[in-house]
């Protein structure tokens, strides 16, 4: 992928227009001048420098092109000697500083809106890159996934066979929540998170996420589920994120056979869910500091970033997420959000 | 047994061999979905781009339309207006997860449905049988202004509707929306496409009022084994399933 890392930045022909008209316009008032004196006033010689100078800037593009024309255009402005009236004198200083200006815009515009431009073709080109690699990975995925659920479907496989079938299925599906995961952490992070508002109903999320499973695991997940609960206003897609890391979180800790509890629950202002296993419980002092990304305490198997996600996108919401502890110990994670 | 990657069969009106177009560009999920489709009996075509896609789609007419929106040529959503401005059997959608927008953007532009990469087989055939069932239901009830899903009898223009034999009754927005959901059987409608039809404006403010008439219809219709479902499609629209 090739960068604009060493340029800086070119002009449009509409701004470079611009510069011309001023210039010519400058050159209009100095011309006057030097019909009212008797040599070429400082102005012109400046202008006449300022041509070569923004030609070099424009068409090369590069720094010491410019800072050579700049020097060699102030030391020879400098260095002529004053013509005419003393009335005349300051009105050729005026023109010969308006051309200084103008040569200062250019160079402003030319290195500080190039860094600005840079800066924002990189992140232009990390978003790129992000969503390349997220398509590159999915395209893959998406393949192996049919793969893998064709040959468990029929009798391609013994059940052993059929075992091996359905993990990579699970696996699969890992990887692509993963992905998920880190498109979504990369928009948050860049400052991107937009939210498709719209109603939700927390139980219908829920149950919309559970359908979606389509991996078999050992850990059962209990529904109790309100009904006519009110919407929230949310976005259906990211909701559904933070629920499925949820229940992620929760099956990756909860001992196999024990069952991952969610529940939903209106409760003054607030719409609840309430994602409980029967694991170890996150411990007192790690109840804020597991939200962070990168800090699932050297458990393997997860990025880390499944929790981070999950604040940022309630936060979004202006909600809140709490991890807490249940009766006997296991983790419960409670998403409040606003009616 | 080696299956081509690329199966036709000579143009006919054969059901027992609906004829899939596969519009994707990545040979490892087309070589799946050929075989996978062809060992249930498809005749399956598969084209890797949206042009060549829409120039097959003009000789062969398949039954059914497999689309990736993510094609090296064309916006798949362009692919999908220009196909539904003379086919009219169903499309299906595949999109990546994440793509909530072009997945409705696909939805409006006339895709019957949709399915989320990545998939599983048993998921997309059930989605085709879905739309090749209501294809052929859709086709059978088009003339007389009476349509019968299941057990579920509209009369157009008396604005009737019976379940079972038993007339519903039924206000006029929700029979308005029952039209429109049954005039589309099987389709995905968006919360948008359904909202500017019945109100005339952005889904924005109709959600909610949607979501609650669909409350009130769903309830009216009851259940049966007859009976079409108005099913939820979450963050995205409704649609009305007649049961196999």
């Amino acid at each position: 992928m090739s960068t604009d890392l060493g340029r800086v930045r070119r002009w449009r022909p509409g701004q470079l227009g611009a510069v011309i008209v001023a210039a010519l316009a400058i050159a209009a008032i100095d011309a006057a001048l030097a019909a009212a004196g008797d040599r070429v006033s400082r102005g012109t010689q400046a202008l006449v420098l300022l041509v070569p100078v923004l030609g070099a800037a424009v068409v090369a593009g590069r720094r010491a092109a410019l800072a050579v024309g700049i020097v060699a255009m102030v030391g020879f402005s400098l260095v002529l000697p004053p013509v005419g009236s003393p009335k005349v004198r300051l009105a050729d200083d005026l023109v010969a500083l308006a051309v200084f200006a103008l040569v200062v815009i250019v160079i402003v515009v030319t290195f500080v809106a190039g860094r600005i431009e840079v800066l924002n073709n990189v992140e232009r080109q990390r978003r790129l890159l992000l969503r390349s690699v997220s398509h590159d990975l999915r395209t893959p995925l998406a393949a192996i996934g049919a793969a893998a659920s064709e040959l468990a479907e029929g009798n391609h496989v013994d059940d052993n066979g059929r075992a091996m079938v359905e993990l990579i299925s699970r696996q699969v599906g890992q990887l692509d929540r993963l992905v998920a995961n880190l498109l979504s952490l990369n928009r948050i992070e860049a400052g991107a998170l937009k939210l498709n508002l719209q109603p939700v109903d927390a139980s219908e999320l829920v149950r919309h996420v559970i359908d979606q499973r389509t991996e078999a695991t050992d850990t059962p997940i209990d529904l109790r589920l309100a009904e006519d609960l009110p919407t929230v206003r949310g976005d259906f897609t990211l909701l559904g994120q933070v629920v499925v890391n949820l229940v992620e979180n929760a099956i990756r800790h909860s001992p196999p056979g024990h069952a991952v509890e969610i529940a939903t629950a209106h409760r003054d202002a607030y719409v609840e869910i309430a994602v409980s296993d029967h694991g170890p419980g996150v411990p007192v002092d790690q109840r804020m500091a597991i939200f962070e990304p990168f800090r699932s305490g050297g458990n393997a198997g997860t990025s880390g970033i499944g929790l981070a996600i999950c604040r940022a996108v309630v936060g979004a919401h202006a909600g809140t997420i709490t991890a807490g502890a249940g009766a006997d110990g296991g983790a419960i994670f409670t998403v409040r959000l606003p009616v | 047994m080696p299956v081509p990657t690329e199966e036709r069969s000579s143009p006919s009106d054969s059901l027992s061999e609906p004829r899939v177009l596969v519009i994707e560009d990545d040979t490892a999920l087309t070589t799946v979905l050929a075989k996978a489709l062809a060992a249930r009996g498809f005749s399956v075509q598969v084209m890797a781009t949206g042009q060549a896609a829409l120039e097959a789609a003009s000789v062969e007419a398949p039954d059914v339309v497999v689309l990736d929106l993510g094609l090296p040529d064309m916006d798949g959503i362009d692919v999908c207006r220009q196909l539904r401005a003379w086919f009219a059997n169903p499309i299906i959608v595949l999109s990546a997860d994440g793509d909530e927008d072009r997945k409705v953007a696909a939805l409006d532009e006339g895709a019957d449905d949709y399915v989320t990469k990545p998939f599983s087989m048993p998921e997309l055939l059930a989605r085709l049988r879905v739309a090749l069932r209501h294809r052929r239901t859709s086709a059978a009830v088009a003339a007389d202004g009476v349509i019968a899903l299941g057990d579920l009898v509209i009369d157009v223009g008396a604005h009737a509707v019976a379940a079972g034999g038993a007339p519903l009754e039924l206000r006029p927005k929700e029979f308005e929306l029952l039209l429109l959901l049954a005039r589309n059987a099987g389709r995905v409608m968006t919360h948008g496409a359904l909202a500017t039809r019945l109100w005339g404006g952005p889904a924005v403010h109709h959600t909610e009022s949607l979501r609650w008439h669909v409350m009130h219809l769903r309830k009216r219709l009851g259940e049966g084994a007859e009976r079409p479902r108005l099913v939820t499609e979450p963050g995205v629209g409704y649609r009305l399933i007649v049961s196999s």
